[in-house]
């Protein structure tokens, strides 16, 4: 090898070693802020793929919250503005989506809006201490530090009060259940509507895995006799198991899903009206509701985005705004530069401290308030998205 | 009664494990080599559907086009990736057919977006048989891939084609001497296993009416297990480990206890199945010279 060849090699060498340490410094909260002119909300989630209509909502419930507290002058006449990203519910996204968040001024944040990203972003988010208040990522363990919060249902939570429901209204019948077993967010569910059931109320049991998500005759056959069927999924494979059902399944039977369930009504190619039966959910949200803050949300929303993604992620995302806001002024913040820990610190010790979060579009009426564990007390409802066909 | 109802199910799903096998078994039967990318094929015979049952509307045309599509596609593939690499190492060969898999789910995904399409082709509605409530799709699935087979099983015995492919399959270079255009077989062996594939994809979208890039992937798995428990290179094997795959799916379903593994268990048949016939339940112990 000649000499030159050495050096050359020698100084690629180096420069790789350069560029992998490069690589390990990594974005630190509180370095981008200094140069903030306006308070900045990050955000993360589905802006395109299968969930898009989650991610979608959320951005734009999130916008709207962000245009309406700017036009009415700010918090101590400081503007937000909301950062959002695109990780297509996919977890390896959350990492760069979160740097390149920090590195924009991020100070606070939605957190991500599915549940498998939103755990990547609690730990991230954990070791730099920025605060979120998540929409709608569910799963139990995303809040499990200091830092984190959900204005939605908690997956356990959905089981518990789908539990109750049922203890109330089917004492001493059959219901069935079709969830997804190797599903976090469905085994979540699942596991905390079994623990909280009623011994009064029998139950037969069928699942589904990611390996299989297209055929349910054998679940369906297991089901024909149920007239009420709890399906902790998302939409598409329930529309899938609606579709396969017709004919088999009783017409007056019920099926009743959690939040996962939104959307339904709206998804592309399923015509929900040509479903007999009656399907509802477990909501926090009436998208449906004629008076009061949920129409007036629904009227602002649908004149400036349309019906195709209004669903209760993107009432809740314009819910989190408000609530940081509300949290914010409360505690006066005036410091545009505050870095994302500080801005933490002052929010948490806000949200345990009794905050009650008023006139929520998720709230039904009532005041909403943090458990020092980061759930959410809030009334839920039951919400029919298509009434049976009589 | 429950039970006939999981069998004919099992029969169904596992009618389509078979179709699909079949295109891995005959591909490795002559080609010796193991197309991955098949599983993918059904998917572009999803989309194949989707696309001309919008345009024209006739869910008949439709499916000829995608038959059609499909088997030039499969032939396509053939001579584009796999033909240059004949006589290259069976690695080689295996790293090129996942990537024309990637290849092809990516091109799907860029064409039509990742957002499931729903696809409804015939609505055959349900039928009460015996005192069974069964779904008219079902039986339409399971009857077509009987039919299917034994047409396959007539070509493959009966004709000189299907000859030639028995006689590619246990020796090529014996068989090239007898004058016998082995690349046309194999080109052959890829337009029919394309042409079950683009059928298959029918089958599964008169099952399920959620079109996604991946559609294909999993059964294209489930049915590679199926053609290795049957035996692989087997015809009548593929069809064997077909049905069984598809039965003890069913039966795995149907029992809560068991339900949530049933992922697990169809893949420990098929270690068991290895462990205690190494070449599949119908497959042929080979004499290795040294």
């Amino acid at each position: 090898m000649s000499k030159f060849s050495k050096v050359l090699c020698l100084t690629l060498a180096l420069a790789m070693v350069c560029v992998c340490f490069a690589g390990c410094g990594g974005a630190k909260a509180g370095n981008y802020t200094a140069k903030n002119t306006e308070f900045v909300i990050g955000m993360s989630g589905p802006l395109t793929g299968p969930a898009a209509i989650y991610g979608i909502g959320v951005k734009n419930g999130a916008q709207l919250a962000v245009d309406e507290i700017n036009e009415q002058g700010g918090l101590n006449g400081i503007k937000f503005k909301l950062e959002a990203t695109d990780d297509m519910h996919d977890t390896k996204k959350v990492s760069t989506n979160y740097s390149s968040l920090l590195e924009k001024g991020m100070q606070v944040s939605l957190g991500c809006v599915t549940s498998a990203p939103c755990a990547e972003w609690t730990d991230l988010s954990h070791e730099d201490n920025v605060f979120f208040l998540t929409p709608s990522a569910s799963n139990d363990d995303i809040p499990k530090y200091e830092n984190g919060y959900q204005m939605c249902f908690a997956d356990g939570n959905q089981g518990i009060v789908a539990a109750e429901y049922v203890n109330d209204n089917f004492k001493g019948q059959t219901i069935g259940i079709f969830y997804k077993s190797d599903d976090n967010y469905s085994a979540g569910i699942y596991n905390k509507f079994k623990d909280s059931l009623s011994k009064d109320v029998k139950t037969i049991d069928t699942v589904f895995t990611a390996a299989n998500e297209t055929s349910f005759d054998e679940q369906i056959n297991k089901l024909k006799d149920c007239k009420f069927i709890f399906m902790p999924i998302y939409y598409t494979p329930a529309s899938i198991f609606m579709t396969q059902a017709k004919g088999i399944i009783a017409d007056d039977a019920v099926y009743y899903g959690c939040d996962g369930f939104d959307g339904i009504d709206k998804a592309e190619g399923f015509d929900i009206t040509s479903i007999p039966q009656e399907v509802s959910m477990l909501s926090h949200f009436d998208s449906n509701a004629t008076e009061g803050v949920a129409a007036d949300f629904i009227k602002k929303y649908t004149d400036a985005f349309g019906t195709e993604t209004l669903n209760q992620f993107a009432a809740s995302a314009y819910d989190c705004v408000y609530a940081l806001y509300g949290a914010m002024k409360k505690a006066d913040v005036k410091d545009v530069t505050i870095s994302a820990s500080d801005l933490s610190d002052i929010l948490q010790k806000e949200f345990t401290g009794g905050y009650a979060f008023e006139n929520g579009v998720t709230g039904g009426g009532e005041p909403i308030t943090w458990e020092s564990t980061g759930y959410v007390n809030k009334k839920a409802i039951k919400f029919i998205i298509k009434e049976m066909d009589k | 009664m429950d039970f006939i109802t999981t069998l004919i199910n099992g029969l169904s799903i596992g009618g389509i494990y078979a179709m699909i096998a079949l295109g891995y078994t005959m591909v490795y039967g002559i080609a010796k080599m193991l197309n991955f990318a098949h599983g993918d094929i059904i998917m572009v015979g999803g989309y194949t559907i989707y696309v001309f049952l919008n345009m024209t509307g006739h869910p008949a045309i439709a499916i000829i086009t995608a038959i059609i599509f499909c088997l030039i596609l499969g032939v396509t593939i053939e001579k584009v990736a796999y033909k240059p690499l004949r006589g290259a190492s069976p690695l080689a060969v295996l790293i090129t057919a996942i990537g024309v898999s990637y290849l092809l789910q990516s091109l799907a995904q860029i064409i039509f977006g990742s957002a499931p399409k729903m696809v409804t082709i015939f609505n055959f509605g349900t039928k009460n048989i015996g005192g069974l409530r069964i779904q008219i799709s079902t039986i339409v699935t399971l009857i077509a891939t009987i039919i299917v087979m034994i047409a396959l099983s007539l070509f493959v015995k009966f004709t000189k084609m299907g000859r030639a492919m028995i006689a590619t399959s246990e020796d090529k270079d014996a068989t090239q001497l007898m004058g016998i255009n082995v690349n046309g077989v194999i080109t052959v062996t890829f337009a029919i296993g394309s042409s079950l594939a683009a059928i298959a994809g029918l089958f599964y979208l008169m099952k399920s009416p959620s079109l996604t890039n991946t559609l294909g992937s999993m059964p294209g798995i489930k049915a590679f297990t199926a053609a290795v428990i049957g035996g692989i290179g087997s015809i009548p094997g593929a069809m064997l480990g077909g049905f069984l795959l598809g039965i003890v799916e069913c039966i795995s379903y149907s029992i809560p206890v068991i339900a949530p593994y049933t992922d697990a268990i169809e893949f420990l048949i098929l270690i068991v199945i290895l462990l205690v016939r190494p070449t599949g339940i119908l497959g042929k112990k080979r004499r290795e010279k040294v």
